[in-house]
């Protein structure tokens, strides 16, 4: 395959930045030509795939654009009509699909989210507090120059800090992080069990237009893409989904559960998620944590499950295991390999540990946000059969623990052995731990895709 | 109308073949069924409940006299019903990822067949040879395969429990029923609504 | 045989529909506006009449054209297709289709050529076997249960879910009881109603892109 021109790539496609804060900038563009003038000085600041030999920069830019974002440029009917439907709907509108619904419904969104008016996403991230509010100053002065976009609402996330340092743990104090995919080109450290399963047991990278838009992809074939090429190429989708997190419920859910049960509440714990809180895959260790495993990035990720059908270590509903199957639907992990999402996204509000109180109508949880070549075939479909659903599975109706919009029915089965340390075991009346506040579909273009937007340049054919 | 009730699609497909070729597919199939494991791939799908291929023809089409015109055609056609459980999409996604080998044997006899990877172009095709349900029935609704299996599962179980529980002391009980629920923990699953077909 | 898989019978009956016409609306049109409002949950006919697990009935329009260099060709006459899985031996069970549920047949057959109508069950199970294409290939994911059988299962599988998780650590002698208890609960309660837990449907059609 053609190598990847990491200079038209955007930065935050390619690689996570580690970057312990950000600040989400949300725009709405008022006059096309005004919004056109805003990109061209954006422009030399988007931060690309480029690697940085220097060491980290201070902040990172990056930008998004919703199909009313894409709009509002005025571009052609016929290249806004040759995105994908879902795009286009936005993810309000798919909400039935996705099973956002009850406490998840749009009805509940924050006001930014209900209202159709975002049109892009200007994603900051710094390696400090100071830094991000002097990278933020300068944006807001680009926008205020060329009046070419108002800013409707900024979204604050941070690594949750423990003991002075960022961590990658999230707010339940699961530690969070693994399980990005490989890609073919896309050069980054990469650790066995991220990619796809191979006939032989090892582990290769998915195929790049599994993540980008322009390059072959797991069906052997360029993924349908808008129109012209050029505007396509090079560019991603990104969901973004604000997910509350409900951390009283959680813990108060967890504390009277694993009251009754036999392996305690660290182990129950685990067995939701299907790592223990360190990280630890408990596939690879099922009865306590293991740090020399969490720790060790040849271990860490290679999990298979066909040693453990019937889910007596790691549970079949286990959150990792829904979300990323790898062998347990059988044929060598090929009905995965198209069902695959890079997650970026952050922590946000305040980290509570243990034994302190917290309530749920605290701010917190995650900013969760997902990059895919195609929304529906890649994360709408892992969001409405894997975790709002379960018979792939084999788990009939049961939703994923963690993130099911349970409405506090349904159950999750912990499956166990004879051991007294493992029995078999079933969490009912479930309550929605996780909660959607809000989100879109936005599209992450090349740095070629931007210049044109600048310049008004799109023409469909 | 509608090609969907509760957890299952019901999907109709017709193909046009050359007659000659028909032969072949009819030594293919006769294969398929003698030979067990080739089914295996396609038992291990698990979300088909029911599936058939009917080859017709072009001089079988029923003829009832009574006015009726005789049919005079040249092609034999390949009738294709499926009940399947899951979306559209999903369904063909997991055919060209897993099947596809299969999949040509069976349609490759058929005219204009683009073979079933990629799936984008054999995606185009099913959609031009599908034709829509008028009116669709199940027994369970709210059942896919996977739930089926595993209440029969269920069900063989509990019957095997109360047999052994006859004459037992709660001791002995307890241990019966922890190996019980051993047996079924893997197959609790609810039934009910499908997710929304896109 | 490949019409049967164990236990179950694939069925595949294609019947030329009348045409005439002077009728208005043509017959095919006639039974698609009868299927259209036809109940497909509980007092579907199907549900009514014993043995069948899944069930369609589709019109046939024509043969499709796949485009050149394919030849295109036409049929003379529109078919209803009516395809079903059900329960053991075919004459059986299309006598009780025409026991239990006569007027429904006649109002979607008498549309039909040479349909003899339900009343005379042999003509009926005759006429209904001169229309019977051969199934070539038949798949069934389970083809040892009945129906009611496994509407039992089902019914037993949702109340053992339930039973498991509410007695979860309860000590033996209790547990023993009110399973005793339980067993004679879920024998007793009636076979839950084929067709049942089908909700009407809000039609969504998903764009073919993807």
């Amino acid at each position: 395959m053609s190598k990847l021109n990491e200079t038209d790539i955007q930065g935050f496609v390619l690689r996570g930045y580690n970057l312990p804060v950000a600040r989400y900038l949300f725009l709405h563009f008022e006059d096309a030509a005004r919004a056109r003038s805003l990109i061209g000085r954006l422009l030399p600041h988007v931060t690309t795939g480029q690697r940085w030999d220097g060491g980290k920069p201070q902040s990172t830019v990056n930008i998004a654009f919703t199909q009313k974002g894409l709009a509002a440029f005025e571009l052609p009917d016929a290249t806004l009509l040759s995105f994908p439907v879902e795009f286009q709907q936005g993810m309000k509108k798919r909400a039935g699909i996705l099973n956002d619904t009850g406490l998840n419904s749009p009805e509940r969104w924050d006001d930014l989210w209900r209202e159709d008016r975002v049109h892009a996403w200007l994603g900051i991230n710094a390696q400090s507090p100071a830094a991000l509010d002097d990278r933020c100053a300068k944006m807001l002065e680009l926008l205020q120059q060329t009046g070419g976009a108002r800013v409707l609402a900024s979204q604050d996330a941070a690594a949750v800090v423990i003991d002075g340092k960022p961590t990658t743990r999230e707010h339940f104090g699961f530690t969070d992080g693994f399980g990005n995919p490989d890609y073919l080109g896309v050069d980054r450290s990469s650790q066995p069990g991220q990619g796809k399963l191979m006939p032989d047991g090892s582990w290769a990278p998915l195929a790049t237009g599994e993540l980008l838009l322009g390059y072959a992809d797991e069906a052997g074939e360029l993924p349908v893409a808008p129109v012209p090429h050029i505007l396509a190429n090079n560019g991603t989708f990104m969901v973004y989904r604000k997910l509350h997190q409900n951390l009283a419920t959680f813990r108060a859910y967890l504390e009277g559960y694993s009251a009754h049960y036999g392996g305690g509440k660290e182990k129950l714990a685990a067995k939701f998620i299907g790592r223990w809180r360190d990280g630890t895959p408990v596939e690879l260790s099922p009865d306590k944590p293991d740090s020399s495993i969490a720790q060790d990035p040849n271990r860490s990720t290679n999990i298979t499950y066909g040693a453990d059908p019937e889910g007596t270590r790691c549970p079949m509903g286990a959150h990792i295991r829904r979300v990323h199957p790898r062998d347990a639907f059988g044929f060598n992990g090929r009905l995965i390999n198209r069902r695959r999402i890079t997650r970026r996204g952050l922590p946000y509000g305040q980290f509570v540990a243990e034994g302190e109180s917290a309530s749920d109508a605290e701010e917190r949880g995650v900013i969760f946000m997902a990059l895919n070549a195609s929304i529906s075939r890649q994360f709408e479909f892992v969001q409405q059969q894997w975790i709002e659903y379960g018979n792939d599975a084999h788990l009939g109706n049961d939703k994923d623990i963690l993130m099911g919009n349970h409405g506090g029915r349904g159950k999750f089965t912990v499956q166990g052995d004879t051991s007294a340390a493992n029995p078999p075991f079933i969490c009912s009346n479930l309550p929605n731990f996780v909660e959607l506040r809000g989100g879109d579909y936005f599209f992450l273009p090349s740095i070629t895709a931007l210049g044109m937007l600048a310049m008004g340049l799109v023409d469909p054919r | 109308m509608s090609n969907i009730n509760g957890k299952v699609y019901a999907m109709n497909a017709i193909t046009p073949m050359k007659p000659w070729k028909t032969v072949v597919l009819r030594g293919f199939f006769f294969l398929l069924w003698h030979v067990k494991p080739l089914q295996q791939d396609l038992i291990n799908l698990s979300f088909i409940e029911f599936a058939r291929w009917v080859v017709l023809p072009r001089r079988r089409f029923p003829f009832l006299g009574n006015g009726q015109v005789k049919e005079d055609i040249k092609y034999d056609y390949l009738l294709f019903f499926s009940n399947f459980n899951g979306t559209w999409n999903q369904y063909i996604d997991a055919f060209s990822a897993v099947l596809s080998k299969g999949l040509n044997l069976v349609w490759r006899w058929s005219e204009k067949f683009p073979g079933s990877v990629p799936v984008t172009p054999f995606k185009e095709y099913i959609a031009r040879v599908q034709f829509d349900t008028d009116y669709y029935y199940t027994a369970y609704p709210q059942a896919a395969a996977n739930d089926l299996k595993s209440a029969h599962i269920v069900q063989a179980s509990l019957d095997s429990l109360c047999q052994r529980a006859q004459g037992c002391n709660p001791e002995q009980f307890a241990d019966a029923y922890l190996r019980f629920v051993l047996e079924v923990q893997a197959h609790l699953g609810e039934t009910g609504e499908a997710p929304i077909v896109f | 045989m490949p019409n049967k898989n164990g236990k179950v019978y694939g069925l595949t009956i294609l019947s030329p529909i009348i045409d005439d016409e002077k009728a208005t609306p043509s017959h095919d049109l006639q039974i698609r506006k009868y299927l259209a409002t036809l109940p497909t949950g509980e007092e579907s006919p199907f549900a009514l009449a014993p043995g069948t697990h899944l069930a369609r009935l589709v019109v046939m329009d024509d043969v499709i054209y796949v485009g050149m260099p394919a030849c295109e060709e036409h049929l003379k006459s529109k078919y209803l297709v009516f395809e079903s899985n059900c329960d053991g031996e075919l004459d059986d069970y299309l006598s009780g289709l025409a026991t239990s549920v006569p007027e429904h047949l006649d109002a979607i057959w008498s549309h039909c050529v040479g349909y003899p109508g339900a009343a005379n069950r042999q003509a009926f199970v005759d006429y209904m076997k001169a229309c019977q294409l051969e199934t070539t290939f038949f798949f069934a994911a389970v083809n040892d249960k009945s129906v009611p059988e496994t509407l039992r299962a089902l019914q037993t599988q949702h109340a053992v879910a339930n039973f498991i998780a509410s007695h979860q650590g309860m000590e033996p002698a209790r547990l023993q009881a009110e399973f005793t208890q339980f067993v004679a609960d879920l024998k007793a309660a009636p076979v839950p109603r084929a067709g049942s837990m089908g909700q009407p449907r809000d039609i969504k059609t998903g764009g073919r892109n993807e």
